[in-house]
């Protein structure tokens, strides 16, 4: 693959290019899930390219194809520097990039057993018997979905500046969802995660460690309480969020506004802009004094974790906000110029066929010292969730939904009953400096996202977030109910 | 590709699939985007890629196995990738086998050359021109100016034989003013043919509407009457398609139309179908499985019709095949690409002139399901939410976050646009735009 890289950053070269740098990706993909005792997909997948990206006149551009042969790389590139050159009808300020060091190097991703060498009769046999544990439970368990997936990876990246860079990895996931159904109402619960279940940079491993046979029967249970449950009652409260819908809070509420190209407007038209600023570094209060958060591409085993972004630059551990105060932003080798810093190392690309975007890695809201039955026995009267159902967020990251699938009263320290369709809403900078407190190192794990949308054309990311429950003062839960 | 070469490629891989039954899609495919921000071009992008899936059925057992590559060594591999799985994978009683070869009416007018055509150079040309029209009024501009080149071909074991060449263009644009009170507005535009883009009228219309709605002012939560725009209308359309217009959401129990067929959920004046013939629609007039796309009446003025189908949840339920299946494996079940909501009498002018207090809503963001069977959805206004006072387009509001049942809105509904416009992308809807009684605004941004 060397070989086509060089080629093709060559033949970018002798086009005009006066940077340029080239990816080659082979993604192959397997997913198989099983609905309500019926195998409902099984397949795989693969797909090969090259992507070339260029600066000609001071403009960008990028083409790509699936011809990953010396005189198809040389083709793309020689067309990816006509398409800079067409950029610069509609030119902007000459593209700068900061410094990165070159590098020859590889990097792989931690995993024990290959999954794509696991044979589907055990993969299916896993998927069956969690879906017919869960219907088994209850009669009000109608419809019931239980999926696995599984992504290797293969990279070359090089740059006019020298670098070469190798790096693979393998990533699975599973989950299970038990969905009560009454004719009026569908009530969904899941395990480990909802919207495909969690996912990890690792082997079979992973999934057979998450039991999902072994936890499909409360699951079950669960679902069919939900149905059973009155609504949340509309009003403020305090609010305790689990785990894995702190993840999701900090993906949408500073995961998102944290990304440079969006506060510089890149996203507007699309996914939309950021309420922060430039002048917001080291000036905002973001959140609380027990609100730390980081960005973190270099933790093992993340969906956000790699050797070196798509601009070949190292992965790195940066602040984002610590103890409530705004640090930093995601940034890119272009956007850092605006600081006049180095990149730390935030860009991605989905494939082959795409361009790098600033994405997050793992973004992570960094643990307190809680525990979560003292947590819950220090709130008097609130509401504690689990698991997201629905998200939603302006275009600026401020004004937030979130629903969950299951709610608990809180009642004197005790949790008091279920209650359904607990959702919540909030303003950003506000809710974060609303949080009291964070739980442990004990309840704080890593939770994989393997659909984060972003970018025209859209591009998918995986990337991850570590995060335990925590509470919040004084939230508007029970919208529009 | 050619149509002729993605069929013989597609009919080639079906008879390399030792299996009882064979289909294969192949998708050959040439995409472009430019993408502008900041009032100059940032980004802007172009690949070629191509499909070639196989689904191999051995008795009731069905694997699916794809690639992007299409030399005889791949397409060897990926067939036999497909038998394996479905030998090892888990018997479904229900799987009715692959559909017989039903007539398909290839459509002609569905490729233009000069989309074909609309180059890198093209597109920036038309960038600029939309570009101008707010960097002449200190706004900046955003958006996208892209094409898409597409030859799709369907063959199976029993004959089913179907391909053709699609092409389709899109624009958008969002002007934005500077500072805590500006303003912002959005335009779009989609077709087949990119000769049809005005891309200075585009970037006006984003432009003026920007303009307008600067220095925007609270709303108080509460129900209201509201207009919405064609954007708005879109989405909705699509909101409920994603949670019931399915058979396999119908037959699952989990849909709005399960056991409510026959039943009024709307107003006289609201009728919603697919139609993939209809003269205006992009892409395909056959499904992803070679079958030919009928027109689907769904919600026939008020009452909730029928969902659309594909060959496995036809048989399963005891409908006709509608032709709405989606690539195999297909875990969602059918779904309707080619949306649209018959017009009425009014005009715009006069769905707002009726309203003495409500609120005008240009397009929604970021918008998701709560509550599928009552599609209640939750999301925010966007670039252009106006007050309505004594029948007139008033002050312009802050983006405004709903919690509104989609069906609610629907039984609302108090008027219809007699104008529709073609929003969206490859599976753009065509809508008018409405006039709603009762609509839940539920807070703000700040």
């Amino acid at each position: 693959m060397r070989g086509i890289v060089e080629d093709a950053l060559e033949a970018a070269r002798l086009a005009g290019a006066s940077y340029a740098d080239a990816r080659i990706v082979d993604t192959c993909h397997e997913d198989i899930s099983v609905a309500s005792g019926r195998l409902e997909s099984l397949a795989s997948n693969e797909s090969l390219g090259i992507g070339v990206r260029v600066i000609a006149d001071g403009c960008w551009g990028f083409a790509a194809s699936r011809d990953v042969t010396r005189e198809g790389a040389a083709r793309v590139a020689r067309e990816a520097v006509a398409i800079a050159r067409a950029s610069a009808l509609a030119p902007g300020p000459a593209v700068l990039l900061a410094d990165v060091t070159p590098v020859e190097d590889s990097w792989t991703g931690p995993f024990e057993i290959d999954p794509f060498t696991v044979n589907i009769e055990d993969k299916l046999e896993i998927l069956l018997a969690a879906d017919e544990a869960m219907r088994a439970q209850s009669p009000a368990i109608r419809l019931t979905k239980a999926e696995m997936g599984f992504f290797k990876v293969r990279k070359w990246f090089g740059s006019s500046i020298g670098p070469f860079i190798e790096q693979q990895w393998i990533e699975s996931g599973a989950g299970i969802t038990a969905y009560a159904l009454d004719g009026n109402e569908v009530v969904p619960r899941s395990y480990p995660n909802s919207h495909g279940g969690a996912w990890m940079q690792a082997g079979w491993e992973f999934v057979t460690a998450l039991d999902l046979s072994g936890n499909a029967p409360r699951i079950a249970e669960e679902a069919a309480a939900i149905l059973a449950a009155p609504d949340v009652e509309p009003g403020e409260c305090d609010l305790i969020i689990d785990g894995s819908q702190v993840a999701l809070q900090v993906h949408e509420s500073i995961g998102h506004p944290t990304e440079l190209d969006r506060v510089l407007g890149d996203e507007a038209a699309f996914a939309g802009t950021s309420f922060l600023g430039l002048g917001d570094v080291g000036k905002l209060k973001y959140g609380s004094e027990f609100v730390t958060v980081t960005a973190d591409a270099t933790l093992p085993g993340s969906l956000g974790s790699f050797g070196y972004d798509d601009e070949g630059v190292p992965a790195q551990r940066t602040h984002l906000i610590r103890e409530g105060l705004f640090e930093g932003f995601m940034t890119s080798r272009e956007s850092a110029t605006v600081f006049g810093t180095h990149s730390n190392g935030c860009m991605r690309a989905d494939g082959w066929n795409r361009i790098p975007l600033i994405r997050m890695t793992t973004v992570s809201l960094e643990p307190g010292t809680w525990s979560l039955p003292d947590l819950i026995a220090d709130t008097e009267k609130g509401l504690y969730v689990e698991t997201n159902n629905s998200w939603s967020i302006d275009d600026k990251r401020l004004n937030f939904q979130f629903a969950c699938e299951i709610g608990w009263k809180i009642e004197n320290g005790e949790l008091a009953g279920i209650v359904k369709n607990p959702n919540y809403t909030g303003i950003t900078p506000r809710f974060w400096n609303s949080c009291d407190a964070v739980c442990s190192e004990e309840y704080w794990r890593v939770w994989g996202i393997p659909n984060c949308g972003k970018g025209e054309p859209m591009q998918t990311a995986h990337v991850a977030h570590g995060a335990a429950p925590a509470r919040f003062r004084g939230v508007t839960v029970g919208v529009g109910r | 590709m050619t149509a002729e070469e993605t069929l013989a490629l597609a009919q080639h891989a079906v008879e390399l699939t030792a299996a009882d039954e064979a289909e294969a899609l192949v998708v050959d495919e040439t995409l472009a985007l430019t993408r502008f921000a900041n009032n100059h071009i940032h980004q802007n992008v172009a690949e070629d890629d191509a499909l070639v899936s196989v689904r191999a059925v051995v008795g009731k057992r069905v694997g699916v196995a794809s690639t992007n590559r299409t030399d005889e060594e791949a397409l060897k591999a990926v067939c036999e990738a497909a038998v394996t799985a479905a030998r090892q994978s888990a018997e479904d009683p229900s799987f009715p086998g692959l559909p017989e070869a039903e007539p398909v009416a290839v459509a002609s007018d569905r490729y233009c050359a000069s989309t074909a055509a609309f180059d890198a150079t093209a597109r920036a040309r038309a960038v600029a021109d939309i570009i101008a029209e707010s960097s002449g009024r200190d706004l900046t501009a955003a958006g996208t100016v892209a094409s898409s080149l597409r030859t799709t071909a369907v063959a199976n074991s029993k004959g089913v034989g179907a391909a053709m060449p699609t092409s389709s263009a899109r624009a958008t644009v969002l002007a934005m003013g500077e500072g805590t009170a500006a303003g912002s507005g959005w335009a779009s535009w989609t077709g087949k043919d990119s000769n049809e883009l005005d891309a200075k009228g585009l970037g006006a219309e984003a432009a003026d509407l920007a303009a307008r709605s600067a220095n925007p002012v609270d709303l108080e939560p509460g129900e209201y009457r509201v207009v919405l725009g064609p954007e708005a209308v879109g989405d909705i359309l699509q909101f409920l398609a994603y949670t019931g217009f399915s058979a396999k959401a119908y037959e699952e129990g989990r849909s709005f139309m399960s056991r409510k067929l026959g039943t009024a959920i709307a107003q006289e004046n609201v009728t919603i179908l697919d139609d993939a013939l209809a003269p205006h629609a992009l892409g395909l007039t056959f499904d992803y499985e070679g079958a030919p796309k009928h027109r689907v009446p769904l919600v026939e003025h008020g009452v909730l019709i029928r969902p659309v189908t594909d060959s496995y949840w036809a048989a399963r339920g005891g409908w006709d095949n509608s032709g709405h299946a989606l690539p195999a494996p297909n875990s969602f079940g059918p779904y309707p690409l080619n949306l649209e909501m018959m017009p009425g009498d009014a005009t715009l002018d006069e769905l707002i002139g009726d309203i003495e207090r409500g609120v005008y809503v240009t397009r929604f963001h970021y918008v998701n399901v709560e509550d599928p069977m009552t599609v209640l959805l939750t999301g925010m206004t966007r670039d252009g939410t106006f007050a309505i006072e004594n029948g007139r387009l008033a002050r312009p509001l802050k983006n405004q976050r709903f919690t509104q049942s989609a069906l609610k809105a629907l039984w609302w509904t108090s008027g219809v646009s007699a104008e529709r416009r073609f929003v969206g992308e490859e599976t753009a809807s065509l809508v008018p735009a409405i006039k709603v009684e009762k609509f839940a605004f539920t807070g703000q941004t700040v």
